[in-house]
């Protein structure tokens, strides 16, 4: 049992209300017992006080896409590293996604995970692997896994295979559960490391068109209609997709759908000097498409930001930007990345929260992600424009291949609670 | 001595892209090329610019000319010239790039002369060492000497390069050869056509400077240069092209064809050659409109202008250690 305590003298900025306010929050037994600008220090008794000094409260993050490494990899990131690092970057709720090397494909691996995951000071959720090895080719345990507490199933390489791909929304449908399609349409994205574009032209990389990701939603959305599955559009990256993911919505089909944070601040430029770092999947795209992007954030028609943190070695960064694999760290930088589209006037900041809070919450049906009474004390002070310069080698990820590395950054987080419990204070 | 007669000392420790030359760099080693051109026609080739350097040829991608024509450059300035090639090295041991890399600049390797399949690669092992790197072709990238070279041929034919109408026809989109001789092209003040099958224009081309066409005819029109390049059949396993009878009868260069160009238009092509594919064989022997063994001879004291200037600067920085 955690001890009582309110934070007070804080802008409240609850996604899920709207309401963006001076106020504090008092917790007791876990959960939040009062919010609002009548929680101040004089009101509360029998509980620590913590004065924010104007700084912002919000619900702890949620994100709904970070990876780990298969046990025992040397140096690698495991469920106790990346909580470590999530907590520090201001996330309470982690999803945790599948990746070729950790396909979570079997219930017994699911299960392992879930009994890591509950160890840790944030909340642990699974996305399990659709297929298995993440091969696109037999279905796996779908139900078994859902019975484990996999949060959703994932299949995370794009499936070429249009019946098997029918099968698979069927079936999870079958479970209610989300099947997570990453769009791509598996021809035009073989062997690609860019987007097609001038910029990958002149580079003498292989790219994938931006309509890859159009043709792979307007499909999915087309089989989802048919079997009424939900479909979860994984980590769009292109204005192409966007407008398939809109139309999918409009016709009344349930979606969800997400986006990784560096493809809303980066674009196709920045990885034009060759930079492993920028190597990423989906690659970045045009600024036409970044813009885009933030738009649907705003418009709500992205309904989670997500840090797409894919912890790798060193070498697998050490090599020519093809050659390298794709993927970089995010839970650290995930809240002040966004926070910088705020400072830049692309964003409000209410609508930038809901994304990785109320957004994901209510996707996935979770009674985190907002800030009310009973709700679970999940909580997030930060400092929204103290600047800092990111350096991997000092975060708390076990990784250090971040396309953020010494990137000016502005907002800082001083706290973060999980049911009730404070598991990260900075100054 | 190199750069005396210009208004700036060749600046550059590395050549890895055209991107980073401007017009008076691509002025010295033309000028320098001519100087080693004389010089290697003479009986007495060898010199001693390069004397005390080691120069290793970091080849991760079969080469016949370009590697002969570095090694030939290094040894004739005096360099001592290793070759490393991927066939037999370490890298099938499943060695990275990077250590690779790594463990040559610990010999003290003062040039490395890099080709590799992938794109920005000499970038990337640039980045790991203090040698002096030059790009001998990074995947799709780039190939920046054999852009020079080209340029410099081209040079001596025409007597200048500025307003010349020079045609790249066929497989653009594979072309590191292309993407060097467009920037390049353009840098010297040259109109630039590319013409290629639908499948095998880049994204964009367009936008490079250059004008693009898909019929042959209509490109040819005007032109003073035309340079053909090799249709890789390796690459060609997707489907890009029907046939290869098909490719020539539409792409394929002949004397036939070249009436379209101007009167005394040359033929160019960096090698190896598919004869009867990209170029009929008669038109490439034909020594009053082909320049491609021409090409091959400036292409040594092209690489020897390239590797002394980088030389001295390696000399300069480091003392001539890595």
């Amino acid at each position: 049992m955690s001890e009582a305590f309110a934070i007070v003298g804080a802008r409240l900025v609850d996604p899920a209300s709207g309401f963006d306010g001076p106020g504090g929050v008092l917790v007791e037994n876990g959960v939040i017992a009062a919010a609002g600008a009548q929680v101040t220090a004089q009101s509360v008794e029998g509980a620590e006080i913590i004065d924010a000094r104007g700084a912002i409260l919000c619900p702890a993050l949620i994100d709904l896409r970070a990876g780990v490494e298969p046990m025992f990899a040397p140096g690698g990131e495991t469920p106790a590293s990346l909580a470590d690092a999530a907590a520090a970057g201001g996330v309470g709720t982690l999803v945790l996604g599948p990746c070729p090397a950790t396909p979570f494909d079997a219930p017994e691996a699911v299960a392992a995970l879930m009994r890591e995951g509950e160890r840790q000071p944030v909340n642990v959720l699974i996305a399990a692997g659709a297929t298995r090895s993440l091969a696109g080719e037999a279905m796996a345990e779908l139900g078994l896994m859902a019975e484990c507490g996999g949060a959703f199933a994932a299949c995370v390489n794009p499936v070429a295979d249009t019946l098997l791909m029918r099968r698979l929304m069927a079936y999870a449908a079958g479970f209610e559960m989300w099947l997570a399609a990453r769009p791509s349409d598996a021809a035009l994205k073989a062997g690609t490391a860019a987007n097609e574009g001038d910029q990958a032209a002149r580079m003498g990389l292989p790219a994938e068109p931006a309509i890859s990701e159009r043709i792979a939603i307007e499909r999915d959305a087309a089989l989802a209609e048919l079997t009424g599955a939900r479909l979860l559009i994984d980590r769009v990256s292109t204005a192409e997709g966007l407008a398939a993911a809109a139309a999918a919505r409009r016709k009344g089909l349930e979606t969800g759908v997400t986006a990784a944070i560096a493809s809303l601040v980066f674009n196709e430029v920045d990885a034009g000097a060759f930079d492993a770092a920028m190597r990423l999947d989906p690659p970045l795209r045009a600024e036409d498409d970044r813009a885009a992007l933030v738009e649907a954030v705003r418009g709500g028609l992205i309904d989670a930001v997500v840090s797409d943190h894919r912890p790798l070695p060193d070498e697998a960064k050490t090599a020519p930007f093809g050659e390298a694999a794709p993927g970089s760290t995010g839970v650290e930088t995930l809240l002040a990345a966004l926070l910088g589209l705020v400072h830049d006037g692309q964003l409000e900041l209410i609508a930038a929260l809901r994304a990785v809070t109320s957004g994901p919450a209510d996707l996935l049906g979770l009674p985190q992600g907002r800030i009310a009474e009973g709700a679970p004390a999940d909580l997030t002070l930060f400092d929204g424009d103290a600047p800092w310069v990111f350096r991997a080698a000092d975060g708390r990820s076990a990784r250090r291949n971040s396309a953020f590395e010494g990137r000016r950054l502005q907002g800082r987080v001083l706290l973060t609670a999980v049911d009730g419990a404070i598991i990260f204070r900075n100054g | 001595m190199s750069g005396s007669d210009f208004a700036y000392d060749f600046p550059h420790r590395n050549l890895l892209s055209i991107a980073d030359l401007n017009p008076l760099d691509a002025e010295i080693l033309f000028s320098r090329a001519s100087h080693w051109l004389e010089a290697i026609r003479t009986a007495n080739r060898k010199k001693d610019a390069l004397k005390g350097l080691t120069q290793i040829n970091l080849f991760f991608e079969p080469s016949t000319r370009t590697q002969a024509s570095f090694e030939i450059a290094g040894k004739r300035l005096g360099a001592d010239v290793v070759n490393f090639s991927a066939a037999s090295s370490s890298a099938k041991k499943g060695e990275s790039l990077a250590d690779t890399v790594r463990n040559l600049a610990a010999m003290q390797a003062d040039i490395l002369v890099v080709r590799h399949p992938a794109a920005g690669a000499a970038a990337h092992v640039a980045a790991l060492t203090n040698a002096a790197v030059v790009n001998a072709g990074d995947g799709m990238h780039e190939h920046p000497t054999q852009a020079l070279l080209d340029a410099f041929a081209l040079t001596r034919r025409l007597g200048g390069l500025g307003g010349r109408r020079v045609l790249i026809v066929g497989d653009i989109l594979h072309s590191r050869v292309a993407r060097s001789n467009v920037q390049l092209l353009n840098l010297l003040g040259a109109e630039v056509r590319l013409c290629a099958p639908p499948t095998l224009t880049p994204v964009g081309a367009a936008g490079w400077g250059a004008q693009v066409f898909t019929r042959l005819d209509e490109a040819l029109e005007g032109c003073d240069a035309v340079m053909a390049l090799r249709l890789q059949r390796e690459r060609m396993a997707g489907g890009l092209i029907p046939s290869e009878r098909e490719y020539f009868r539409f792409w394929g260069l002949t004397h036939k064809r070249l009436d379209a160009a101007a009167p005394d238009a040359v033929v160019m092509h960096p090698g190896p050659m598919n004869r009867g594919v990209e170029i009929d064989g008669a038109l490439a022997d034909d020594e009053a409109r082909s320049l491609i063994l021409d090409q091959v001879e400036v292409g040594a004291a092209l690489r020897m202008a390239v590797l002394e200037l980088l030389g001295e600067n390696a000399r300069k920085h480091n003392g001539g250690r890595a």
